[in-house]
């Protein structure tokens, strides 16, 4: 098969480095060009050297590497549609960040470009190509618990404000300035939008939609930061499903620059974890984990260090797949967009005070 | 998953999964088939994993399966990259079901001691009891060693092994504080009973624990990441200091391994595709 000449976009999403092996050492892929969005930007990526050579204008790259046939959109929430739509008007696949937009408008136009231009458009959740989760889902499918009546998943972290400052920027990662709800100080755009992970497990878990939501935000832990750090979600799918979902920034972090050894304050980063309970048995995971663990350098605390981090590589071999072989990816736009509604209908709910229907 | 008569049963069952008579549950088609899988994707030189007396080997080569497990790896990384730093001591352990082989578990320990300490085993004492055996080991740094190895659980049961490097500056381990049970991503409480489920890589999904880095080993070594007379040596240093424990424990007296000029055999290989 023809490698897939394949380039990065944006370099500010906080996933960005976490592709770089992967488009290094898969031989479906020749990895030929990054565009930065900024010159901070361009800087941080040539920490990592990549050998790939890394541009500030996406046009002057595409003169450079007309054969362009992929890119990687990782960028802030707010840059994704114009991005997006100068990769389909040149028929160049995309790969998205987990949030492609938040306003509906643009959405519905990115699915009519993607398809209009009959182009690949892959959203990056990646929680469906790390082994924990697969095992879940077929544990689940093999009816392991029954029928399951209620979901409890948190996708929790460390705030990665510091090192991606649009991520506590309104306007950068939730795409218009809207305060949380009247008399709140701050915005939406903050740890919600950046954990979409377990709305969209649940529906493939399930294999229903999203009834209603309701959501409370809680006092930030971060002084000084614009937008929402704590909350939490209860609600109900369609086919009577219960669920709780916590996807707060919960775990404090050192506020650097750019992501290291040392980042984590608490000492996991980040944790995906479900408890699942069905009409025949109980179910509960840790999808990330077990790990190995220390408290050594740089800051001799206890620390998590991860030894599991398989995700990028079937995410990626999936795209190829899509792109070489004409597939839909399984999160794809349209399927995505309810996910995005979901959490949206948390939004409301913490402006309202009442729950959302969602659909 | 492989069905148990017991109360929990574990999908990575055959992490110490030779018995005595050297038996193995290890599906060697199905390893070959995901070692075709990693070569042709990555790419690597033709090669198949066979077993001879319960041990893995490409051609002659032993492989090194504890080395390419992802924990360990992390833990090499950890000494070598500053996170520890003056390292002491190691303290080792392994317990699986009865009948497993005592002396293939302590090669494997031994190799591991070495590797993770860098340096070669220049002493070895043990003490056995039952299915029990407790190892007292000095690496030529001076770094300290033991290893409690087990062969008395229950038959069906997973088995549990815990690596801890001691250093002046911090602790590492791979298995949580504060518990002595082993921590695994999926727990499942159906109808017939408790299931643990532990899955460790996406791209040999379905593979058993053993089964993965057996494969994880052979791929390294067909790409050359992992060099055959290097492991060939290591694993020819592990067994033997495992037979000279066994000894030690016999004659109660600790023995002595001159130390062989040569490559180290000690050295992290690369690990490009662990992340």
């Amino acid at each position: 098969m023809k490698p897939v000449k394949i380039a990065m976009m944006g370099m500010t999403h906080g996933h960005t480095r976490k592709y770089y092996q992967t488009l290094i050492d898969n031989k479906k892929l020749d990895w030929v060009a990054s565009c930065a969005q900024d010159e901070d930007a361009k800087k941080v990526y040539e920490l990592y050297d990549t050998g790939v050579p890394c541009y500030l204008d996406p046009d002057e790259m595409y003169r450079k590497h007309p054969d362009i046939e992929a890119v990687v959109v990782a960028s802030d929430n707010a840059s994704h549609f114009g991005q997006m739509k100068w990769c389909a008007e040149k028929g160049i696949n995309i790969l998205s960040m987990k949030i492609p937009t938040f306003d509906m408008e643009e959405y519905n136009e990115m699915i009519a470009m993607c398809d209009k231009a009959g182009i690949v458009c892959q959203i990056e959740l990646e929680m469906h190509y790390n082994s924990v989760v697969r095992r879940l889902k077929k544990l689940i499918a093999d009816g392991a618990i029954g029928k399951i009546k209620a979901v409890q998943a948190t996708n929790i972290t460390l705030s990665p404000v510091w090192a991606f400052p649009w991520q506590g920027d309104p306007k950068a990662s939730f795409g218009s300035v809207e305060r949380l709800k009247k008399g709140d100080p701050r915005f939406r755009g903050g740890a919600l939008c950046d954990h979409p992970h377990v709305f969209d497990l649940i529906r493939h878990l399930t294999g229903s939609d999203f009834d209603y939501i309701y959501a409370e935000v809680a006092p930030n832990l971060r002084d000084g930061l614009e937008v929402e750090d704590m909350l939490m979600a209860v609600g109900k799918m369609k086919d009577g499903t219960a669920f709780l979902f916590d996807p707060s920034w919960s775990r404090l972090e050192e506020k650097i620059k750019v992501p290291g050894p040392g980042w984590e304050r608490f000492p996991k980063r980040m944790e995906v974890n479900l408890t699942i309970t069905g009409d025949k048995g109980m179910l509960s995971c840790d999808c990330f984990g077990p790990n190995v663990y220390h408290n050594g350098a740089p800051n001799d605390r206890y620390t998590v260090q991860y030894t599991y981090f398989d995700e990028w590589v079937g995410l990626i071999d999936e795209f190829v797949d899509c792109i070489r072989n004409r597939r839909t990816p399984l999160i794809n736009l349209k399927w995505h967009k309810e996910t995005i509604q979901a959490m949206l209908g948390c939004y409301e709910s913490i402006a309202t005070g009442k729950i959302a229907k969602i659909g | 998953m492989i069905p148990q008569p017991l109360a929990v049963n574990r999908t990575d069952c055959d992490r110490l999964r030779n018995d005595s008579t050297g038996k193995t549950n290890m599906n060697l088609k199905k390893m070959n088939k995901g070692l075709d899988f990693l070569r042709e994707k990555y790419g690597a030189k033709n090669g198949e994993i066979v077993l001879k007396d319960g041990h893995c080997f490409v051609g002659a080569v032993p492989l090194l399966p504890g080395r390419m497990e992802r924990k360990i790896v992390e833990l090499k990384k950890m000494t070598e990259n500053g996170t520890l730093e003056g390292v002491s001591t190691l303290r080792f352990a392994a317990f699986a079901p009865k009948g497993t082989d005592v002396e293939a578990m302590l090669a494997k320990e031994l190799d591991l001691a070495a590797y993770l300490g860098a340096s070669d085993i220049v002493r070895v004492m043990a003490v056995a009891g039952g299915a029990a055996i407790n190892v007292l080991a000095k690496l030529a740094n001076d770094v300290n060693v033991s290893v409690e190895i087990g062969a008395g659980l229950p038959k069906g049961e997973t088995g549990y092994d815990r690596h801890e490097i001691i250093a002046k500056r911090g602790v590492a381990c791979d298995q949580t504080v504060d518990t002595h049970t082993k921590h695994e991503s999926i727990r499942c409480w159906g109808e017939k009973g408790v299931a643990e489920y532990t899955d460790v890589d996406t791209e040999l999904f379905g593979l058993t624990y053993d089964e993965i880095w057996n494969v994880r080993a052979a791929f390294a070594l067909l790409q050359g990441r992992a060099d055959a007379k290097i492991w060939k040596a290591a694993w020819d240093k592990a067994t033997k200091v495992a037979a000279l424990a066994l000894a030690a424990n016999r004659d109660r007296a600790a023995k002595t391994i001159a130390l062989k000029k040569g490559p180290d055999t000690n050295q992290a290989i690369k690990v490009a595709e662990v992340r």
